[in-house]
């Protein structure tokens, strides 16, 4: 069994077909990553997983209990966390209390989820800085609060959408790290990303999204390589 | 530590002061630490959770007529009325709550639907013989009966609702130095990443709303006995309802002690304004107006907010 299996879902908004039949599985200890070209429906995607949408058909089952019409914090407690493409900090909180609301999702001490709020800003190289406000944070370190803010709610599977985006070079590196290191505490990684380099990396299999549907699946070099790929972020020659 | 010590000397002040007032500063006094205590109550719905209610106005009414009802009726004492009263509010409010929060009313929606409420629960009043329609109910023996909540003078009317703001500043305190509190924080900051994080808004919502209405309710068994008259405008008005509001945002909303603050300041302006302009009906309501439109401006955090800022 593996932690999260999507089964030919399929998302609808109107006469607008976002997600077509798709299907994905992510097995534990994996980090699996989810490109595409713009509007291909990776953040829906996402969103399906992490109930904040419904799928019109198809199933979602993680750690093989379906979750289909779960709320997102019921998801969350379940050991799914997501973070947003456009992060969404609490703006008018210090990075520590961010975090601690993270932390409340596996106790109800105030003090225990304090502990671990620290812990996971050292871990995430905020510890400096868990004083300031949110909205007086630097987007890398936003990048940062919100994948600290989702990791200290203990997942066994976190979702990453987009956090290299807007990044230089040097920062992008250190998430890669990061990202590593998460994975090195047996967290499964699902990765939605535009920075090619990165997503080769780190993948150990790729799923390419392209108008909905599923185009391609496999390690990163054989999906460099796929025609159908080439083509979807190209355009196609015919 | 200056903080603390600042503290402690207005405490003192609070509890020694009183019997040395005049009638008059008494009665600003009494009417400051009411209008405290309410905008205490809403700040943990309104201030903490975000849920801006226009119609806290429906539980306070809810408090003093069942307080009152029973008094009257039954003989029961107003200070087990007004726990009634609290646990009536709090069902009322859970039920409102409910409807509004499980349909996704956010914002300014939820703000109407609150104010529908209580303007539903006036035109009720209104039109029930049985609660005394739109003449109200008096209590009307007033021979001094502390186990009726019946006192001599005002001086223990002052002592009682003292203890009450306290404890509403205590409750506040507790809250948001808890799971909860951070919770509702989260919710007002950004309802979507805190189900994202684990926070079951619905839950965290419905829990600041029964406290929010439950302490609402005790505020208008208060009133009906400081005042020993209630009729629907004033308990279920929209008047209520926007002084408890204001308090807390001119105060600080979501702020320990904000809503104490804002008191303190604003029932004072709105003396002030009432004495220095005498003779032109409305002149003062519109110069507390005024003083609303500035704070506002300038201070959008609210006093405590500004405090804050400088240190």
């Amino acid at each position: 069994m593996s932690l999260l299996e999507v089964d030919a879902v399929t998302k609808r908004f109107g006469g607008l077909t976002a997600v077509s039949r798709f299907s994905l599985t992510v097995g534990a200890g994996e980090i699996v990553g989810l490109i595409g070209p713009n509007g291909a429906g990776k953040t829906t995607v996402f969103h399906l997983l992490s109930g904040f949408q419904v799928p019109t058909e198809g199933t979602v089952r993680f750690k093989g209990v379906s979750v289909v019409g779960a709320k997102p914090h019921a998801i969350c407690r379940r050991g799914l966390a997501r973070t947003f493409q456009i992060v969404q900090p609490f703006v008018n909180l210090s990075a520590l209390d961010n975090v601690m609301v993270g932390a409340f999702n596996r106790t109800d001490e105030v003090a225990a989820a304090r502990r671990r709020a620290v812990e996971v800003l050292d871990f995430v190289g905020l510890g400096a800085r868990r004083d300031v406000l949110a909205r007086e944070l630097t987007l890398p370190d936003r990048k940062r609060l919100e994948m600290a803010r989702g990791l200290a709610t203990q997942p066994e599977l976190l979702l990453l959408d987009e956090v290299m985006s807007g990044l230089n070079p040097t920062e992008i590196e250190e998430i890669i790290g990061l990202i590593r290191r998460i994975h090195g505490q047996g967290v499964s990684l699902l990765i939605i990303e535009h920075v090619m380099r990165a997503i080769m990396a780190l993948s150990q299999r790729i799923v390419v999204l392209h108008h909905g549907e599923k185009i391609a699946e496999g390690g990163p070099e054989a999906v460099a390589r796929d025609p159908k790929v080439v083509g979807a972020y190209l355009g196609e020659q015919s | 530590m200056a903080a603390e010590a600042l503290g402690g000397l207005a405490l003192g002040v609070l509890l020694a002061a009183p019997p040395f007032l005049p009638p008059y500063f008494l009665e600003i006094l009494i009417s400051v630490m009411l209008v405290g205590y309410l905008g205490a109550a809403w700040n943990i719905l309104g201030g903490y959770a975000g849920q801006f209610s226009f119609g806290h106005a429906a539980y306070f009414g809810i408090g003093a007529y069942t307080s009152t009802l029973l008094f009257l009726r039954l003989g029961v004492s107003p200070w087990l009325g007004m726990l009634a009263g609290g646990v009536l509010a709090a069902a009322f409010g859970l039920a409102a709550g409910y409807l509004s929060f499980r349909y996704g009313l956010r914002g300014p929606y939820f703000s109407l639907v609150t104010l529908a409420f209580a303007e539903m629960l006036r035109v009720i009043a209104v039109n029930t013989k049985a609660v005394g329609s739109s003449l109200g109910l008096v209590i009307p023996n007033r021979e001094p009966a502390p186990v009726n909540f019946i006192f001599a003078g005002k001086l223990p009317y002052y002592y009682v609702i003292l203890v009450m703001a306290l404890g509403a500043v205590w409750i506040t305190r507790v809250v948001s130095r808890s799971k909860l509190g951070y919770s509702l924080l989260a919710i007002r900051e950004n309802e979507d990443a805190a189900e994202a994080s684990g926070v079951d808004a619905l839950g965290m919502k419905l829990r600041a709303m029964a406290i929010s209405a439950f302490l609402t309710a005790l505020g208008g068994t208060f009133y009906a006995q400081y005042f020993a008259y209630i009729d629907p405008t004033i308990t279920f008005g929209p008047s209520v309802s926007i002084q408890s509001l204001l308090q807390a945002i001119v105060g600080g909303a979501g702020t320990v002690l904000g809503p104490v603050i804002g008191a303190f300041v604003l029932t004072p302006v709105s003396e002030l304004s009432r004495a220095a302009i005498r003779g032109r009906a409305g002149v003062d309501v519109m110069l507390y107006g005024l003083v609303l439109i500035l704070v506002i401006s300038f201070l959008p955090q609210g006093i405590m907010g500004w405090v804050r800022r400088r240190r």
